[in-house]
């Protein structure tokens, strides 16, 4: 399993796109930074590929206001959930 | 453009940015000629606005900075042969294969998400 | 890469003299001359013969057509192509120029530093 890791608004360009496309079947995505924005309930869909296996970083959730709107299909880590991710995958790979 | 499986490499450079606008693709092809020279099998995938970079016809900056095209054409003196590039990216940008500088493979999202998982070490740039 | 930092100045003749950067290479790429080359092959200890020349001048042709010195890997590949197979082969340029080849050797040829190199 690969953590693939986005630090793009899904409005800003293509990392999205690239970091859906390069994943497996098992790889999983955190959402950081504007990344977080993906999380939002009307963005998701872009995800529905990916279920289960999406994340997002509380502490940049909070910071813009979007603690609580995020959708509930997204799993929220806080730093400690990020470190445990990290190392529950045998790579990072990071789309920016 | 071949259909036999992509083989196992040391190491893919993946290159989504185009030429001048940032340093991006120049470090990206600085590391894998660096793995190249370092004897590390090296493989590169051209997405987004990367694909730019294998453009036909490019030239220097505006302010002299180097063009990307000599380095392309000395990737296969470092034995950097296995090239591929993103089939969306080339169809939004209405690019073919004989546009390109560098003849390469042209891959959907499944292939590349295979490609990505089969090298040990993956850069994005 | 090539820095612009002059450094010292080698005697090419007593007419003539070329800057270097700290590491020995050409800050002016123009400057080069067979000339050029022989005073500072002579600072290696290495007497340039037909050999020599004709490494020296396919690192030229690279990098003419790359615009970057190669390491040592695609200096061994351009030289067989231009040279035959028994001269492309790093035990022949390790007896031209003896250290690092890809670094003596582009440095004698005018070339910048080779920039992917240990």
């Amino acid at each position: 399993m690969k953590l693939h890791i986005v630090n793009r608004a899904p409005d800003a360009g293509r990392a999205v796109e690239q970091a859906l496309s390069a994943m497996t079947a098992e790889d999983r995505l955190l959402l950081i930074e504007d990344g977080v924005q993906g999380a939002l309930p009307s963005q998701v869909d872009g995800f529905a590929d990916i279920e289960g296996r999406l994340y997002a970083l509380r502490d940049d959730l909070e910071a813009r206001g979007l603690m609580g709107r995020h959708d509930e299909r997204v799993k929220v880590v806080d730093v400690d959930g990020f470190v445990t991710l990290t190392e529950q995958a045998e790579r990072t790979l990071s789309w920016y | 453009m071949r259909d036999e499986q992509t083989p196992d490499g040391d190491l893919l450079v993946i290159l989504r940015h185009g030429p001048h606008g940032t340093s991006w693709l120049r470090e990206g092809l600085d590391a894998a000629l660096v793995g190249a020279a370092f004897g590390r099998e090296v493989a590169l995938l051209f997405m987004g606005e990367g694909v730019l970079a294998l453009l036909e016809g490019q030239g220097p900056g505006a302010l002299g900075q180097k063009g990307t095209g000599p380095t392309l054409e000395m990737l296969e003196m470092y034995d950097i042969e296995a090239l591929y590039v993103e089939g969306r990216a080339m169809e939004r940008y209405g690019l073919e294969q004989q546009d390109l500088l560098l003849e390469t493979r042209c891959l959907d999202a499944a292939a590349i998400a295979e490609l990505v998982d089969r090298n040990a070490l993956v850069l994005t740039f | 890469m090539a820095t612009t930092e002059i450094y010292r100045y080698l005697i090419v003749s007593d007419t003539t003299n070329v800057a270097l950067d700290p590491e020995g290479y050409l800050v002016e790429i123009e400057q080069w001359t067979p000339d050029v080359a022989r005073a500072l092959a002579d600072e290696e200890g290495i007497t340039l013969d037909e050999a020599h020349w004709e490494v020296i001048e396919v690192l030229r042709d690279f990098y003419a057509r790359y615009e970057m010195a190669p390491a040592m890997r695609p200096l061994v590949k351009a030289v067989g192509r231009a040279l035959g197979p028994e001269k492309g082969r790093s035990i022949h340029l390790m007896r031209l120029f003896p250290g690092s080849p890809a670094k003596v050797a582009a440095r004698l040829a005018g070339l910048p530093k080779p920039s992917h190199c240990l």
